[in-house]
Parts: structure tokens; sequence; C-alpha cells
């Protein structure tokens, strides 16, 4: 399906709708713009409509079981209050105003046309990317991801109904992934790329966007826990249950337990205080999780004895859950589904091992004593990480934090100098 | 290696009991062979501290390692030079990976009385020519998927005059044509000869009610069946209660329930499981069955439901011996059934996790109804 002007389509209409988009796009942008009021009073009432129920049964049909869930914690994200203060944090006071120059002053003006390469590992992600083209004026034209299944097309299409000025901003395609020429076309036409996704991805759309479109990364991050000191056990329960909860898949969600030790002894020592911890968040899962679990801890066994097969390390296998203890310092991608990674790190390594990642690095879940806490996050930042948090807030957004180091508003606008 | 082709070519394909010496015989020479010439399996028989020795009786299958169709996805696994195996064939792949099966020549000669037995068994075997309606794959040398194999293979039980694809192979990709294949079948309902569809379920619900659209309701010949191999999972979203689908099928073509024959097998398990007549599967002698728990992968007893675990000494060209599939589901005593057939049925409840969401979650719902009736 294609949702265009407000309207759905069938995917057949797609050849059509190409070939004029460009005039389309042209008499949007020459109309007088969209008002950043007109895009906040649209989202309260399209909030209103989700706290009333009103998508439930969509959600319900679309998306995956933690999906209301997840959309609960989002849910603050998208108030009117939470999107003036992140236009607030990432402005400055002045927003969308002109600012008085000695030369002038300078407006800060939409990129023009955003094309959204959207993720599929985060329901609700799609129509965010949207949003935040949208607060900031632009006419946004997204590639839905292969997993959506209807739930963005969904949300968006209730968007331009209950405020139909957003309609002619808000494009959204279902490409099969091997039509490349239209993704192409779409490309031509955006000022703006907005990546979502992992490496291939990022390579891809590179390659797509034209000299002169501003390419706008949020590629696939790597994030962990770092442990200093004897560890609080609630802290420690609290990463067995965001280990397990968010079974390694988000860029927040966190691969490898950094210990701040030499000894392996230790490091042995944690793994098996750690894994009935792990353990007794596993057995919260509904049995579809579970399964999936104990088939990765299957997996993540039988490729520790085949594909380590001479390397020292060890595997701590746990019911639907395991920890392998690795000999090694990288951060690397865990096994996933309850299965996670522990490594010696001390802290005097921490910045030439992660100095390597930079740029990949997002958040270090820091548990460590009171008094050590400041000069670690010192540390870390140094490092590279770009969100230090506790162990339970890994995967927690919070209002006015930035996306991978950066406010992602000020790269979806050119500031524009104006001599008086 | 004989102990596989007794096995294969023994009389009665539901006599479990019967053949329970024989299974053995056969999983030990085979896991054997696997231990013999693919070093990883090896490994994994060492570490996990089995021996072929050990399966002194049935219930010690579970001791086979069970590898998860995921490990064959990341590792293309073979325990036979590639000019022993006349084919390879891989798993669709959705998600960009596929298994690789390598399949040997004793066990194409071993599949071929599981297929034929069958066949004659569950009335698919036919002398009359029919015309074949594939809502499936059009075979070429580019596709070796399991199922597009499975589903050429199923329109043989009668003479094939012709066959036309839901999916047809134009130019290097497949063109989607479902109208086509509508408007044959309504070309074949004037035809002297039978019909047979062959197909995934889904395209057949798809397929009908499109011809329930555009006024193309055909009574077909007598004699017409329906095949449907390639499990629900593919659009589930759209998820049909059984029932309806054979309530449309004789509503649009003149197809009765008992002329639809549902098949279940995969890549890593090439066992040509049939639906009985009310619909369930039964486990035929080539295989054996086990239900995991979803927690610490032990054996669970009939009738809980757990991970589908399928194991056969079928292939020597891959150890795919024992598989864990992404499936959920559950055994019961083959006598409940009540269709005569006295081996154990498989119900498959859906995929689980998070790469495929809606299965999951209508397997999970499906469950916790289950659960709370037991």
């Amino acid at each position: 399906m294609i949702l265009a002007s407000g309207t759905l389509l069938p995917d057949s209409h797609l050849p059509q709708l190409l070939s004029r988009l460009e005039q389309s796009l042209n008499e949007t942008r020459g109309a007088p713009g969209l008002k950043v009021e007109t895009v906040l009073d649209a989202l309260d009432r399209l909030v209103c409509l989700l706290d009333a129920g009103a998508l439930d049964g969509l959600i319900a049909q679309y998306a995956p079981s933690g999906a209301i869930e997840a959309l609960d914690r989002a849910r603050p994200l998208l108030t009117r209050d939470a999107l003036e203060y992140k236009i607030h944090t990432e402005l400055g006071p002045s927003g969308f105003s002109p600012r008085s120059r000695p030369f002038g002053h300078t407006q800060p003006m939409p990129l023009g046309v955003l094309l959204h390469v959207a993720p599929g590992n985060m329901p609700g992600l799609p129509v965010f990317s949207v949003v935040e083209g949208l607060l900031t004026g632009n006419i946004n034209l997204l590639k839905l991801p292969r997993s959506d299944r209807g739930l963005s097309l969904a949300v968006l299409k209730q968007l331009v109904d209950t405020e139909p000025r957003l309609a002619p901003y808000i494009y959204a395609f279902d490409l099969p992934s091997g039509d490349a020429a239209s993704l192409q076309a779409l490309a031509r036409l955006a000022n703006g790329l907005a990546v979502w996704g992992g490496d291939e991805a990022v390579a891809a759309c590179r390659g797509l966007a034209p000299p002169g479109c501003r390419l706008i990364e949020w590629g696939h991050r790597l994030s962990f826990a770092y442990l200093s000191g004897p560890p609080d056990p609630t802290e420690l329960d609290d990463l067995a249950r965001h280990i397990v909860h968010t079974g390694g898949l988000l860029c927040s969600s966190c691969q490898v337990i950094f210990l701040d030790t030499n000894s392996l002894q230790e490091a042995q020592a944690f793994c098996l205080e750690f894994l009935p911890r792990l353990e007794r968040a596993s057995a919260a899962r509904s049995p579809g999780d579970a399964a999936q679990s104990a088939l990765y801890a299957q997996e993540a066994f039988l490729e520790h004895i085949v594909d380590r097969a001479g390397t020292a390390g060890q595997f701590f296998r746990g019911a639907g859950c395991s920890i392998t203890l690795g000999q090694d310092r990288e951060l690397e991608l865990s096994p996933l589904h309850g299965n996670v990674l522990v490594k010696c790190l001390p802290r005097t390594q921490l910045l030439p091992v992660l100095g390597r990642q930079t740029g990949r690095l997002q958040t270090a879940g820091l548990i460590c004593p009171p008094e050590e806490r400041g000069a670690l996050t010192a540390l870390l930042a140094r490092a590279g990480v770009t969100r230090i948090t506790r162990a339970n807030h890994m995967s927690s957004s919070f209002s006015g934090e930035g996306h991978d180091g950066e406010y992602p508003l000020r790269r979806y606008l050119r500031m524009v100098d104006v001599e008086a | 290696m004989l102990n596989r082709q007794r096995l294969f070519w023994h009389r009665d394909p539901y006599d479990l009991a019967g053949t329970d010496h024989l299974f053995l015989q056969a999983a030990a020479d085979n896991c054997a062979w696997h231990i013999r010439r693919c070093p990883s399996y090896q490994t994994i028989c060492r570490e996990t501290g089995f021996s072929p020795e050990s399966l002194q009786s049935i219930e010690r299958l579970k001791d086979i390692p069970p590898l998860p169709t995921l490990f064959f996805k990341r590792h293309a696994l073979f325990s036979m030079p590639q000019w022993r195996m006349p084919m390879k064939v891989t798993s669709s792949g959705t998600s960009g990976h596929f298994s690789q099966v390598g399949f040997d020549w004793g066990c194409l000669f071993a599949e071929i009385p599981m297929v034929l037995r069958l066949g004659f068994r569950h009335g698919l075997v036919s002398p009359k020519p029919a015309n074949c309606v594939v809502l499936g794959y059009q075979p070429n040398r580019h596709n070796r998927t399991g199922v597009t194999r499975t589903m050429y293979g199923l329109t043989w039980f009668s003479p094939p005059l012709r066959r036309t694809y839901a999916l047809r192979w134009r130019d290097g990709s497949y063109v989607p044509d479902l109208d086509g294949a509508a408007q044959a079948l309504k070309r074949f309902s004037r035809s002297p000869f039978p019909t047979r569809i062959v197909g995934f379920p889904s395209y057949l619900w798809f397929g009908l009610r499109r011809m329930k659209e555009m006024g193309l309701a055909a009574a077909l010949p007598p004699g017409s069946k329906i095949l449907l191999a390639g499990g629900w999972k593919q659009h589930f979203a759209q998820e049909v209660e059984k029932s309806r689908l054979y309530t449309l099928a004789h509503e649009v073509l003149g197809i009765s329930e008992d002329h639809i024959h549902e098949f279940f097998g995969a890549v890593e398990h090439p066992i040509f499981y049939n639906a009985c007549s009310r619909h369930r599967f039964h486990i035929p002698i080539y295989a054996r069955v086990l239900i995991r728990d979803v927690h610490t992968l032990e054996p669970l007893p009939m009738g809980q439901i757990g991970l589908v675990n399928l194991i056969s000494p079928l292939i020597n060209g891959t150890p795919v011996t024992s598989v864990i599939t992404d499936d959920l589901g559950f055994l019961e005593p083959g006598e409940a059934c009540g269709c005569g057939i006295s081996s154990p049925t498989l119900t498959i409840l859906g995929r689980v996790g998070l790469t495929d969401i809606t299965t999951c979650a209508a397997g999970a719902a499906q469950l916790l109804g289950k659960e709370a009736g037991v």
C-alpha cells in the first residue's frame, strides 16, 4: 500500500505516482509551509486517540507482542510538553523563530524533502522518524520496513485524517526490497536522506543519495554494561531483566557485560552469580519468547563449541538463557534473546579498547559504587559513549535526550542567513 | 546403511512400534556416518557426550544433539563431497539466510517408497491425467528451494497434462499471476480431465477470494483435488481458519473437504507428512518427533506444548538427523484422532519469537488457551 496526499492507494499506482511526484512536491513547497503549531496540535490529537484505544485493534493485529508496552513508554515523548521541550533543547529558546544577528537575521528552514529509510526492529520508529521530519516542516517520503505490515500506514493515515493540512507532507511507500529503481527515484527528489539500520542499509543509502543530498545516518549501535566494584544485587537483577526484556535487539541493549578486573576467576564467579538472576528474569517471559531464547541458547552453545573451538572461554548454560565468558576484550554483538557475553575490561584498558569502536557506541549501563560514578562516567564519555545510564534504564527514553550524540531536529534543518 | 533402506521400504508407513528397533539402528548408522565425515558434527557429539552406541532404546533418541534450523542457516555442513550429492536443496530464507541441505543418492532412493506408500495410502495416486495449477513457484535452475521441489513433485501423483504457475519465472525474477491461475481454473472446469491444485494455503485463500470477486466460480470435474504444502506461514496476517478455507474451496471450485490434502515437512527434515481424513499429521515410521520444554529443552510428555524436534535418519549429505524447528507444537495419541491411524499426531501452533511476529502472537494466544484447557 501507498499513502499519498492523505489517501491509501494500492501498490500498482506507484509508477503513476512517481511520474508526477516532483510536481506535487514543488506545489507543496511553493505553499506557505507547515506551522509547527499545526503539527503539535495534530500530534496531540493523535495521542488522545491512542489513549482512547482507537488503534489498539490494529496494534494487536500488526505489531509484536511488546508493542503496546513500547508504545506506553514512547507515549510521553509524543505529548505536546515533551515535543516543545525537545524543540527547546535542540534548537534553543528561539525554536523556529528568526534569530537576530549583527548582519540581519538567521532563519531556520526545513531541508525540503526528507526520505526516511526506516528500520524494522522497533515498531513505531518509522512514524517517529516522520514526526521529526514534520516538526521541522519537511515533506516526508517514508520507505516502510518490510516487517511493518501496515501499522505505520495506519497510524500516519490516522494522523492526516485528524489534520488534513499534513496530508501533502506525508508519503509512505511499501516498496519491495528488490525495487531499487523506485527508491532511486525517491532519493533523487530528496534534500535529506535519513537512514536507520545496519551497515548494509547505511552503505546502500550512501550509494543512493545524490551529491548535495544530506545523509543523516542512524546506524546500528552497540551498548554494554560496565561493572566496577561489588555490585548492588538489585542493580544486577535490573540488568538481567533489561537483557531478557530487550532480547539484545535494540541499539541500547546490553551486548557485553564488561567487568573492571583482569582476573578471570573473578569473572567466572560473576557469571555463576549472574546466571540464576538471568534465569529468573527469563522465566517471566511468554512461552513464545522463552522458546525463542531457548533456541538461541542452544545455538550459542553449538557455536561456542564449533566456531570458537580452540579458543579458551567458558559457556554457562541456564534455562532459556546463557552467558559466554570471553577471553578477549572486544565489544561485539551477543548471541541475543537472553544470551549475553561477559568480558574483563579493566578501566585502564577501557579507552584504547572502546576507542576503536567510537561511532558505533551508544549506551553504557554503569553499575559502580557512588563515589566512583563521576570518574567512570567521565572515562566512558571520553571513550565515545553517547548515553550513560543506570542498569534498568539502558533502553528507556529520556525527554530531552539527544540521539546517538546528535540533535536530530538540527540535522533536518538548514540555517538561512539574511542580510538586513 | 541398509538399515535406512529397510526402514524406508517397510510395508506399513504408520507402524511405529514395529519399526522402533529398525529406526534406532538406522539413526545410529546415520549419526555414526556424520560423526566420521563431518568435523563440526563430530565436535558437537564429542562435547555433548553423545555416541551412537548409546541408542539402545527409543527414549535415548533425545540424546542425539538437536541442532536448531538456525544453525544450518549459519553453517553449511556436509558429510560428503559435493560430487557425491545429486542435489542440494535450500529453505526459502525470507530473511536472507537459508539452510542448505545436501541430498545423497541413498536418500533419494529411500524417499521413493516413502512417497509412493503414503501417496497410495492417502489416495493421492490416480492413473487419470490431470490439469495442474501450481499456486507457487515455477521451477528453474536458479531456484533450489525445498518447497518448489515439493510442489513440482506433488504434480506427479497423476500424469500431468499441463502446469500453470501462479509465480512465473520471467527474465530473471518471479512475476505473480494469480489472475492467470484463476482464469486457468475456469478453463479447466470445462475439461474432461480432473484438475489438481498444488500450492501454498495462503495463495489458495487469496486465489479463491479473487475468483469469487471476479465471478469465476467453477465446478471442477469429479476427481479434482487440492494439495496444500508449504505451511500457513506466509501472509500470516491474513491467516484464516482452515474450515473457512475448505468452505470457500467448495463454494468456488466445488471441491469437497475430503479432496483437500495437506502436507508438512521441512528442508532440514524432508519427510512426507500427510494429513489424515481428520486433517491431523500422524507421524510416519520414517521419523520420530519430540516436543521439548521451552526453557530447558528437555523432552516433554505427550500433550504438552513445546519446541518441535524432528528426528529422521533419511539424509547422509548433511547432519540433519535431529533438528529443532522454530515451531511450537504438541503431540497427541493417534487413537484420539479417530481416523484409524494409530501413530501419534503432531499439531503445529506457529513460529516462535520476534521474527515472525503475528504467528507468535497467534500461537501464544492458542497456547494460553490450550494450557488453560489442560
